[in-house]
């Protein structure tokens, strides 16, 4: 029996590697073709578009044009509704066009979008986030806007947009991804807190050193913790942010060569891993920061815009005041912010679907579609000039006056950098482990972040 | 168990505490729920016992935001149709291996054996390219179909099947009774409890799984509440009350069905503990 159940364990191990490998093999030539397929379509074989304008042309004898919509907004309570309100504006506009809004949540969205390029059906439309963005390009086969529509329309569309807000979603020169729902990192601040360490509110820190400065201050006084410095779990949108404020580089402008154990990148981790050691920052995770913040119990907390709505709710529940000011400077070094959130891409191969989603992906990011982005789902205008307008966005922002300073950051906007090839997701994670190692150690930080470099590299392909 | 010398009444009270401990431990986290549930949003993060004030708002919010009772329903029906699917065939294969020695059983059931230890994300993609291509999406079908064989019920229910006594299967088939008879006239009603206890085992994976229906189904009106749980969960902010609301109500159906069973499911985790 024990000789038989080895021998047949043996074989058993033997065929299911087999038949791994073949159903490996076969979704990735699967995937493969499909994205063979899809270029081919793009580009035009003749056949191709003949098909997709006819559909043009039936869609425009009134057959509707259905397109289905990846979103993460919608899988999320409190911002399900904004996002449909946009489709529905939308619809009600476009009449010959139906968006099947797909709730799909942000962590699980890349793998279902996989998923279904791998079965033959990618969405049209899908909501991605900016650190996918290369992967989007090169393996989902996100398509250019300047492939879609004619260069004329094009820069008519993206008058009054913010120049910076527009490369958040180019690659090589083309525009890939329209920013859809974004945000900045802000320094909210806790007025009562600064008030109870004898701090002015009025003129809250503009410099890390200041920060450093205040937050002990602040937990010398009142006990709380007095700052804590958001994003080294998760993504690594806030890490980018500190690099490039210091003047560093997480990856080369030829997109080859990982630059995060350079010294000025060392040096903003350093401060990071100052600001904790000094007793300054608290050593808590986001998650809890994020519900001590609410509770009163932090001075402040460099972490997304997003947050904003529901520290204003908390705020006025727990008899604090919310301030917030723009992210602070390394002595005085231009901030480069770094956005987080999503864009809008194009996966369809059809022509007929391409151009039906360009007008969606028009809509959705035309003043009244940010003016809904703002104040319904909460995130950031990238058309500035909707601030001052009494039709979109005015009031909105007279009775939300703490979006200024993330406003304010607009100008200096950086886009938040994807990592080239499959690898990209482990290279940020190796980036974000490092950080966290960095942050909690006593000793010189330079061999880990280096060596965290050195790993990434290799996983450039 | 007669003979109750003095070692054996000192234990019971060290092993009562360890247990009440560790009860306790268990219980705490689902009292947390319930308790988080009933919480307005300003007393969330505080630590009481109790909510200070009573609301109901929790749980009106969790069931508008999504398809709550259609969501409930799709669960129920996916996780009872699994369980009954799975049970049958692993009651077919466990008597199968039981009743006849043939050549290449081993290495059959080494081969089950094995896609117990294959992890869901590597036949992900290729079961749901397999059921696009039926056309199954967003159906219960398509739900179902691919999980109506379990490696693990097979394999519990072929240990539980080996330690029925042969005679009887013997005995049973001498008076005539075919081999389809043997098995549900004669072992199943014996080895009921067991059965039972695996179902719910299966019950509980089936109603936890959130991936694979995050794959088939697009529509919250077509996908199960797992996939509902996750509205109320960003990466920016969870909205806790009415997560913890929503919680609760998902984990209802699976506490009923415990307790309706409970007797057997106690009953077969001693008998697994004794052999």
């Amino acid at each position: 029996m024990s000789l038989a159940t080895k021998r047949g364990l043996a074989a058993g191990v033997l065929t299911l590697a087999m038949l791994t490998t073949v159903a490996c093999g076969k979704t990735e030539n699967n995937s493969a073709s499909n994205a063979a397929g899809g270029s081919s379509a793009a580009e035009g074989s003749p056949s191709a578009s003949a098909g997709a304008s006819q559909t043009a042309d039936s869609g425009a004898s009134g057959e509707k044009i259905k397109l289905t919509f990846y979103s993460y907004n919608l899988a999320t309570a409190g911002q399900k509704e904004g996002t449909q309100q946009l489709i529905d504006e939308f619809e009600k506009a476009n009449p010959d066009i139906e968006i099947d809004g797909i709730p799909v949540a942000s962590t699980d969205i890349n793998a279902k979008v996989q998923a279904d390029i791998a079965a033959g059906s990618p969405p049209d439309v899908a909501q991605l986030v900016f650190d996918g963005l290369d992967y989007a390009v090169n393996n989902f086969g996100a398509k250019p806007l300047e492939d879609i529509v004619p260069a004329d329309e094009l820069s008519k569309a993206f008058e009054g947009f913010s120049p910076n807000g527009l490369k958040l979603g180019q690659l090589n020169g083309k525009t890939y991804g329209l920013p859809f729902t974004f945000s900045t990192p802000v320094l909210f601040y806790n007025a009562k807190l600064f008030k109870d360490a004898g701090l002015d509110p009025e003129t809250p820190p503009a410099t890390w050193a200041e920060v450093k400065q205040d937050a002990l201050r602040i937990a010398q006084k009142t006990g709380v913790s007095g700052v804590h410095i958001g994003g080294a779990q998760g993504n690594d949108w806030i890490i980018q942010a500190l690099i490039g404020s210091n003047g560093g580089k997480v990856l080369s402008d030829d997109r080859k060569t990982i630059q995060f154990g350079s010294p000025e990148a060392i040096g903003a981790i350093q401060m990071w891993q100052d600001m904790i050691a000094s007793g300054a920052n608290d050593k808590l995770n986001d998650g809890d920061v994020i519900e001590a913040f609410a509770q009163g119990k932090v001075g402040m907390l460099l972490f997304t815009s997003a947050l904003q709505s529901m520290f204003v709710s908390s705020a006025q529940a727990g008899g604090w005041e919310l301030k917030a000011a723009a992210m602070p400077s390394f002595d005085g070094k231009p901030t480069t912010p770094v956005n987080s959130g999503s864009a809008l891409f194009i996966l369809s191969n059809d022509k007929a679907k391409q151009e039906a989603a360009w007008k969606f992906l028009n809509f959705v990011t035309s003043e009244r579609g940010y003016t809904i982005i703002t104040s319904k789902i909460g995130y950031l205008p990238l058309r500035p000039a909707i601030v001052d307008d009494p039709q979109y966005l005015k009031d909105y922002v007279e009775q939300n006056p703490l979006i200024k300073p993330n406003l304010e950051q607009l100008d200096r906007l950086q886009p938040w950098v994807s990592y080239p090839g499959p690898n990209w997701h482990q290279i940020e994670t190796t980036l974000l482990d490092a950080v966290q190692k960095s942050i909690l150690s006593t000793g010189d930080i330079t061999p880990i972040m280096q060596d965290a470099q050195k790993q990434a590299q290799s996983l450039v392909q | 168990m007669g003979n109750g010398t003095r070692g054996f009444r000192a234990a019971p009270a060290g092993k009562h505490a360890v247990l009440i401990a560790l009860g306790f431990l268990a219980v705490f986290p689902l009292y947390w729920m319930i308790n988080t549930s009933f919480k307005p949003d300003t007393e969330v993060f505080s630590s009481s016992l109790l909510p200070r004030h009573w609301t109901f708002d929790n749980y009106r919010t969790a069931w508008n935001s999504v398809p709550m009772a259609r969501m409930l329903t799709n669960s129920l029906a996916v996780a009872l149709l699994q369980t009954g699917t799975q049970l049958f065939t692993s009651i077919l294969a466990a008597f199968a291996f039981t009743r006849w020695t043939f050549k290449g059983s081993s290495l059959i059931y080494g081969l089950i054996g094995l896609t117990w230890l294959v992890p869901f994300q590597v036949i992900m993609i290729p079961n749901y390219v397999m059921i696009s291509s039926f056309g199954w999406r967003d159906s219960l079908m398509g739900l179902v179909v691919p999980n109506i064989a379990s490696a693990f019920a097979v394999l519990q229910l072929f240990n539980t099947f080996k330690s029925f006594p042969r005679a009887l299967i013997e005995a049973a088939r001498l008076d005539g009774a075919s081999d389809w008879k043997v098995l549900w006239r004669t072992i199943f009603p014996n080895l009921r409890s067991a059965i039972a206890s695996i179902g719910i085992l299966l019950f509980i994976t089936a109603w936890n799984d959130y991936f694979w229906p995050l794959l088939v189904t697009t529509k919250m009106e077509h996908s199960t509440i797992q996939k509902g749980l996750q509205m109320f969960m960003s990466s920016e902010m969870n909205l806790w009350g009415p997560l913890m609301a929503a919680t609760t109500i998902a984990s209802l159906p699976v506490l009923v069905i415990y307790l309706i069973l409970q007797r057997q499911i106690i009953d077969s985790f001693v008998k697994g503990g004794l052999r």
